[in-house]
């Protein structure tokens, strides 16, 4: 009797198990379908699905998109985004789903699980998150027929896979150089300048360093993320961070380790171990330059006109400085996208949004609350030059214009993988428990295993 | 007489001077918490420590509430964690009676079990887990979170070990007196293991009410959210706002410390208080 | 032991059917246990199977009677013997309880009275316990054979999942600290919270306060925790190191801590040990009330000091809350994940690397590969098993003593 009950249980269970994963099969078959349906016939689906759409608007029932996003509290753009667009398509509702900021790729990525999700638009992250989610086929390719992709201004091309792309920027933010003024004021040494060479913006952090104790002034402040320091190699546009030889770092590592070691910079392990913010790193007015990305603008000039940062309220940007021979302008950028997902069941409604968002239109609404969207217009570039707040220098706004921009992390399969290597590798030199060359040869060898 | 009293009294300054380190040692991050919460974020994590803020920013205490929707935030724990624990402390002490004190077939087996899962990381059988729960319907509903936290290993496992300090002569007697099993939990383990019993609703309520990951997955609509994914929300992307987080976390402690501070009392009666033979 | 048995089979040699005779033939059969009339022919087939029982059950007590000289058995030398015997005694209580079930004619015998009855204790929780937790850790062990992202059909791979594990460099590394924390963690963990237990359960004053305290770096935010942990270690100027440089170190030679690959692992585990001692204290204080003050009486009557009744009265008495501290630490510190990625990120490079975060960052980060990293976890799952088997045994011969 027990043993014969105990089968049925093992037998009842393992029937749940296999129908689950029976399930999640086949309907992603289905979706696998459907997915080339999308992109070898893309046309009369889009047809069917303006159809249907029509026939909801007829009957006067809302269409509901579910938006997958991260901190609605402490972002300040999706709400006018959401309201800009349902007041051109009253028949629409957005809701926003937060998944939050920490976890936000994990959570999506579960939500998303078994291909049965209610979010029809979700944002993505990171380029490693956006093509884990690409390999899972859960977002919908983008139908670029009818979109002007020159206005991405070379982004959209980086990410492509087979290509193809899924998903389209909203936002790009780019690095520059912030620096304190005051600091180089009571220094008595110039203002770094659009056009520095590696070799002058070092000189000019010896310059403004004080190494009193109590009372020290760093000349730079590189935060402990690797893009601090790794990629000031790539701008050049010859050397590439998931190419797997590193040595054309060593002499970033060098300039930067010298300047932790006589002081200029603070010293990365006790920057590590404080969790200190770079926000509170510059706002302490104690940095004089430090490279950063452009999303730091907005909360900088918030936190001035809040009160809270007394101590930098004269301060400006200027262009990343560059190698010998390199056009000025030469950043890094980062880009946040927005995609449909492809069990999404109004995807004529999500593409349109998304189109929206991405758009030109879209700039527009990200622009005015002081975020770079990634259509960077002339109007949006002087939009954000022209905020209460922002330094009212020419440099400042010169700087805005970006010549070459490169992706943080570039589009891999490879990419997620090959990113845990190099933070090991920064984190491994950094703290000096390899020397540089160890440290390189260390990435070279990981790399070069990943990438075999 | 004299000599032994002197004695005990230089144990007890002894005695006195260890606890107050140890208190020392563990009040700093209380103190930390308290005194980040006053504080501008830029100030929060700065090398060396400002203990006293400069000028406190009691504001933090005003905004969290306005800011995120706290309040709401507090009751949808509130309600999860009292559901949890007084499931999990009916469950758990039930079935903790069988593993300890009855002999049944399959009882060793079972009880691996039971351990074995516990051994398995949450984050290898999430996935599979929320699809499950999907299926069933329970995505984005608070029920997901109690059916997740109610059943436990860890209580089961921590009843039984308790349970089995208690004599097994107690139970013979009572079952040659003709008591049933239920009996004999209701009138005789159930009041023997009031010191466990407070231990499992501690750590019930301290893990529920803490819990972090399950909510953030499960939970999507923004006011069916708890406490912890609400504190999360002042860490953004680019900058967070530790004050304010800090500021949070001084507020979801104070319930925790409520509830150790009733419970704790139940540490002093026991088998020996209740002077019953071994 | 063998008496026992032989006692409880003895009373079943006799008869429970009588023919009654009706006119000098049977007419009807009384099954005189149960009170009931039977049709001769199944008193017939009732009594021949109970015959045939009987007969198997005197052949079995002839065995054990000739074959086992119970009592010149010798535990060590005889092994196969005794389990020869083991066997033989099963059978026969095989063979008693099916002879029973004819004689009562009760479908469930005491045995499965008593199974139902504990079955209706475990029921409750083990529902929901099987169809939440069970189910899906049913699932992640299978798909450990498997490779599967979450969206695209599962593949079965049989175990190159496993084959893998051991040309990946981070797992190696992963496991190799994660043994070492455990290790390092759990004999201190268990010292100081029980130390401190048992300094907290002596009449003081406050002592509630101070049983509250001890808890509170358990409860307190993480993110608190470990800020304080890493300012008092900060390389820079934390206390520890100024302190250290006072003693006359040389600024070269102080250690980096969380930010030193020699000195990481180091700051975890002192980290771990004093943010959870509080918690596995209050287990302890749970267990500390179990024992009976007569214990200590007794012993205080034999002139025993502090140590002796600590060695012979605590510390036997607390050995099931031992053995579930134990347990759950070593768990817990296989487990480990937060508390490392909050204080290290798992660096310098990967020297404070952990399994579970390995494990997250090759099911959500690097990866997607959840079949991956199930394999993973089921190496972990296999240490926790091991040393839970481990400490089963311990338990078991302390229940036999």
């Amino acid at each position: 009797m027990k043993k014969g009950k105990k089968v049925i249980s093992l037998v009842l269970s393992c029937a749940l198990v296999v129908s689950m994963f029976t399930g999640c099969g086949s309907k992603k078959n289905n979706n696998n379908n459907t997915a080339e349906k999308t992109t070898t016939e893309a046309t009369t689906e889009a047809k069917e699905d303006a159809a249907d759409t029509a026939t909801t608007e007829t009957s006067g029932e809302k269409t509901k998109l579910r938006w997958a996003v991260w901190d609605i509290a402490a972002t300040t753009y999706y709400q006018p985004l959401i309201d800009a667009y349902v007041a051109k398509n009253p028949n629409v509702e957005i809701e926003m789903v937060d998944l939050g900021s920490q976890d936000y790729m994990t959570a999506l990525a579960t939500q998303l699980a078994g291909n049965d999700t209610n979010l029809d638009v979700v944002c993505v992250k990171d380029i490693p998150g956006y093509t884990n989610l690409v390999s899972k086929n859960v977002l919908e390719p983008v139908d670029t027929t009818n979109l002007d992709l020159t206005q991405y201004g070379g982004i959209t091309d980086q990410i492509k896979i087979n290509d193809q792309i899924y998903a389209l920027p909203f936002r790009s933010d780019f690095w520059v150089l912030f620096y304190n003024k005051d600091i180089f004021d009571a220094a008595g040494v110039d203002y770094p300048t659009n056009d520095m060479t590696f070799e002058q913006y070092d000189e000019l952090a010896r310059k403004v360093t004080k190494t009193d104790l109590g009372s020290e002034v760093y000349g730079a402040h590189y935060h402990t993320w690797r893009s601090a320091v790794q990629l000031f190699g790539i701008l050049d546009g010859k050397n590439s961070i998931i190419g797997g030889n590193y040595d054309f770092l060593k002499s970033y590592y060098e300039m930067v380790l010298n300047e932790q070691k006589d002081g200029v910079c603070q010293d990365y392990a006790t920057l590590k171990t404080s969790s200190l913010h770079y926000s509170g790193a510059f706002a302490q007015g104690n940095v004089a330059m430090m490279n950063m990305g452009s999303w730091f603008i907005p909360t900088l000039i918030e936190k001035i006109k809040s009160g809270e940062y007394t101590d930098i309220k004269n301060w400006g940007i200027v262009k990343y400085p560059h190698a010998e021979g390199v056009e000025p302008g030469s950043t890094l950028a980062t880009i946040t996208s927005l995609a449909v997902t492809s069990a999404s069941k109004n995807k004529e409604v999500a593409t349109d949004f998304m189109n929206f968002v991405c758009g030109a239109e879209g700039a527009d609404v990200i622009a005015a609350t002081g975020t770079f969207p990634a259509i960077k217009t002339d109007s949006v570039v002087s939009a954000i030059a022209s905020m209460e707040g922002f330094p009212t220098d020419a440099e400042s706004a010169e700087a805005l214009k970006t010549a070459n921009t490169y992706l943080e992390m570039p589009v891999s399969d490879k990419s997620a993988e090959i990113e845990t290597i190099l933070n090991d590798g920064h984190d491994y030199i950094m703290t000096e428990t390899m020397t540089i060359d160890e440290g390189i040869a260390y990435m070279n060898e990981e790399v070069g295993k990943i990438l075999k | 007489m004299v000599k032994t009293s002197q004695k005990s009294r230089i144990n007890k300054v002894i005695l006195y001077v260890v606890l107050i380190a140890i208190t020392v040692l563990m009040l700093i991050p209380f103190i930390w918490m308290l005194s980040a919460s006053l504080k501008y974020d830029k100030d929060v994590f700065t090398v060396p420590i400002k203990w006293i803020p400069e000028n406190p920013k009691w504001d933090n205490y005003k905004v969290i509430w306005t800011k995120i929707p706290l309040l709401r935030f507090v009751l949808n724990t509130s309600k999860i964690t009292l559901i949890v624990t007084a499931l999990q402390l009916l469950t758990s002490s039930f079935a903790a009676y069988a593993f300890a004190k009855l002999e049944f077939k399959s009882k060793n087996a079972l009880f691996l079990g039971y351990i074995a899962t516990i051994a398995v990381p949450w984050q290898v059988y999430m996935v599979p887990q929320f699809i499950m729960m999907r299926s069933f319907g329970l995505n984005d509903t608070h029920l997901a979170i109690i059916c997740l936290q109610a059943f436990s290993a860890f209580g089961v496992f921590m009843m039984r070990q308790f349970y089995q300090g208690i004599p097994d002569s107690l139970c013979e007697a009572a079952r040659i007196d003709g008591m049933s099993e239920y009996k004999i939990y209701r009138k005789i383990m159930l009041p023997l293991s009031k010191p466990a019993l407070s231990t499992l609703t501690i750590f019930t309520f301290v893990a529920t009410w803490n819990d972090f990951l399950g909510p953030s997955i499960y939970l999507t609509t923004q006011n069916k959210k708890t406490l912890q994914i609400g504190l999360r929300m002042f860490i953004g992307q680019y900058s967070s706002e530790y004050g304010l987080i800090m500021a949070a976390s001084v507020i979801s402690l104070i319930p925790v410390l409520i509830v150790f501070l009733c419970l704790q009392k139940y540490f002093v009666e026991g088998v020996a208080a209740t002077g019953i033979k071994g | 032991m063998t008496f026992d048995t032989r006692t409880n089979i003895m009373p079943i040699f006799g008869r429970i059917l009588e023919i009654r005779e009706g006119g000098g033939r049977p007419i009807l059969a009384y099954d005189n246990m149960n009170n009931k009339e039977l049709s001769v022919t199944d008193a017939k087939e009732k009594q021949e199977k109970l015959n045939a029982l009987d007969a198997k059950m005197k052949q079995l007590q002839q065995r054990l009677m000739t074959e086992f000289n119970v009592w010149g058995l010798d535990s060590k030398k005889d092994k196969d013997k005794i389990k020869e015997k083991d066997k033989l005694l099963k059978e026969m209580k095989k063979t008693q309880k099916a002879i029973e079930k004819i004689k009562t004619g009760k479908l469930l015998s005491r045995d499965g009275k008593r199974n139902l009855v504990a079955y209706s204790f475990i029921a409750p929780n083990f529902i929901g316990f099987a169809v939440f937790t069970l189910v899906p850790v049913v699932c992640a062990f299978l798909l450990a054979f498997m490779s599967w992202d979450g969206n695209n059909p599962i593949q079965f791979v049989g175990l190159d999942n496993f084959k893998h594990l051991a040309d990946d460099t981070r797992f190696i590394a992963a496991l190799k600290n994660t043994v070492v924390y455990s290790v390092a963690t759990v004999p201190f963990t268990l010292i100081a919270a029980l130390g401190l237990a048992i300094l907290l359960n002596k009449k003081i004053k406050g002592r509630a306060i101070f049983r509250a305290i001890g808890f509170f770096p358990y409860v307190a935010s993480l993110i608190a925790v470990a800020a304080v942990w890493n300012n008092i270690f900060s390389p820079g100027a934390g206390i520890v190191n100024v302190l250290l440089t006072n003693l006359g170190v040389a600024k070269q030679n102080l250690p980096g801590w969380a930010a030193d690959s020699q000195w990481a692992m180091f700051t975890v585990v002192s980290f771990s040990v004093w943010k959870s001692m509080g918690y596995y204290m209050v287990i302890y204080l749970a267990g500390l009330q179990g024992i009976s003050a007569e214990l200590y009486e007794a012993a205080s009557l034999d002139g025993a000091n502090a140590w002796q009744k600590f060695k012979n009265v605590t510390w036997p008495q607390l050995k099931p809350t031992t053995f579930f501290v134990i347990i759950m630490l070593t768990i817990n510190c296989f487990k480990v994940y937060d508390q490392v990625y909050m204080l290290t990120q798992g660096g310098p490079g990967t020297s404070t690397l952990v399994l579970v975060y390995h494990i997250y960052q090759t099911a959500f980060v690097t990866s997607t590969d959840y079949g991956y990293a199930s394999a993973i976890s089921m190496v972990l799952f296999a240490l926790v098993l091991f040393v839970t088997i481990i400490q089963f045994r311990g338990e078991k011969n302390y229940a036999n003593d």
